[in-house]
């Protein structure tokens, strides 16, 4: 039996394709067996990131819908054996599925794969709704931005409420130069507002978007300092203690005002 | 009979676009259907006959024609000709860039490194030995093609 873990964040691109592009990568190169599902109907993303929308014939709506059987809609990665993808459909909504569709369709991936990966949506509409109502664990995805961290609150509190396993915080896209500097929140900051665990830091790293463009996700590339990060973050979902990198924190705006106000 | 579920995503009548009246026997007309616009994400044409885009198809848009595809413009989304079983539907593009080509029951898909040939030509795919194969279109050629379909269905319908 699988793990069913939603990746999800509210505000809209943070990274939430990338992170599960990557982590399902690495996770498939540490050996498991892994499904990437794109729920983003109308807005599907992951199937070009994993560069693999020329192999798309069936998708998930087909699987619910009956028109194939989930075999036929699952597509093989291009570099790993052991990962596979669920593309969504393009060209409906995401009031195309029911939330019992998706409960029924997770609990029949976890039976063949070690971890499902869900793709949520931005937003907390009935596309999130749809995304979360099969899976038991979530990982929460953020920027180093107060919008963003507010949006991720906001998510946290919806993902408590429907009773999900204590979600993980993913913070990308962090840039210590400017932490640094206290003109860019720092992670405990972050982690003193959302109060919640933290999986993984992931820095700004410009190849992400090369790797993006490329349909390579940055997880394979050992020079890429955002694809180490998510290697941890892959070494960490499978039990693995894996050391926190050390991102100088500890110096952001919030922890100066803190000290200002005499907190700190 | 003719659907388009590209009305609730700005494709469609919505958008202006009339499509004729629904006929009682798809496939074995020759209907031919004109999208007078670019076929973008998202959106889809189905059709039990002919399509002609006058226009482009972008990655993520999708033509079904149970006849031929003609694109008057770059291919780059997916298109399947024959979708009802014709093998020799072809299909047509100023520039064909697709990300996947089905005719009938073969699929053929773009390579996965970028070095595609890109001719800048325009080029037809068509069934032959049981693959798509694409090659240059050269002007008069597409005739042999498309006359066959309506000629070798005719002498099916008479016996
Ligand atoms: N660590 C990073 N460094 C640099 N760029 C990044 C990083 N993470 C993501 N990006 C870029 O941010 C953009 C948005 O990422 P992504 O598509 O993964 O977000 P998303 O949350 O899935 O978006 P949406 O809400 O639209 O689904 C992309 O252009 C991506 O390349
Ligand atoms: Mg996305």
């Amino acid at each position: 039996m699988g793990e069913v873990i939603v990746i999800t964040s509210g505000k809209g691109g943070v990274g939430k394709t990338t992170t599960t592009a990557n982590l399902g990568t690495g996770l498939a190169s540490l050996g498991k067996k892994v499904v990437l599902v794109d729920t983003d109907i109308g807005l599907r993303n992951l199937d070009v990131v994993m560069g693999l929308e020329n192999r798309i014939v069936y998708d998930l709506l087909d699987v619910v819908e009956g028109r194939c059987r989930l075999k036929q809609a699952l597509i093989k990665d291009k570099r790993l054996e052991n990962l596979y993808l669920l593309p969504a459909n393009q060209t409906r909504d995401k009031t195309a599925v029911s939330r019992q569709q998706m409960v029924d369709l997770m609990a029949q991936l976890r039976e063949e794969y070690e971890f499902v990966l869900i793709d949520c949506p931005a937003g907390i509409e009935m596309g999130f709704k749809n995304a979360i109502a099969g899976a038991e664990k979530a990982l929460v995805v953020t920027t180093p931005e107060v919008a963003a961290v507010r949006d991720a609150d906001r998510i946290i509190g919806l993902l408590e409420a429907a009773e999900m396993e204590a979600p993980r915080l993913i913070i990308n896209r962090l840039r210590p130069d400017m932490v640094r500097k206290g003109d860019m929140m720092d992670i405990e900051d972050m982690l003193e507002i959302l109060a919640i665990d933290l999986i993984g830091v992931v820095p700004e790293d410009e190849y992400i978007v090369i790797s993006t463009n490329r349909g390579e996700p940055a997880v394979l590339d050992k020079h890429s300092r955002a694809g180490q990060a998510y290697r941890n973050i892959a070494r960490r979902l499978t039990g693995e203690e894996v050391p926190f990198l050390n991102w100088d924190a500890g110096n952001g705006i919030m922890a100066r005002l803190r000290r200002l106000i005499g907190l700190g | 009979m003719l659907s388009s579920t590209g009305s609730d995503t700005g494709a469609g009548t919505r958008q202006g676009i009339t499509f004729p009246a629904a006929r009682e026997k798809p496939g074995a007309d020759n209907h031919t259907f004109l999208v007078c616009r670019t076929v973008r994400s998202g959106q889809r044409f189905e059709y039990p006959g002919n399509v002609v885009v006058m226009g482009d198809v972008h990655p993520g848009g999708e033509i079904v024609a149970s006849g031929h595809v003609i694109v008057m413009g770059t291919l780059r989304g997916v298109v399947h000709a024959g979708a009802e079983g014709d093998e020799k539907a072809v299909v047509m593009a100023f520039r064909l860039q697709p990300t996947q080509l089905r005719i009938a029951g073969y699929i053929t898909r773009a390579p996965d490194n970028e070095a595609q040939d890109i001719t800048g030509e325009p080029e037809i795919a068509r069934v032959q030995d049981e693959a798509v194969v694409i090659e240059k279109y050269q002007p008069g050629g597409e005739k042999r093609w498309l006359n066959r379909t309506m000629f070798e269905e005719e002498e099916e319908q008479n016996g």
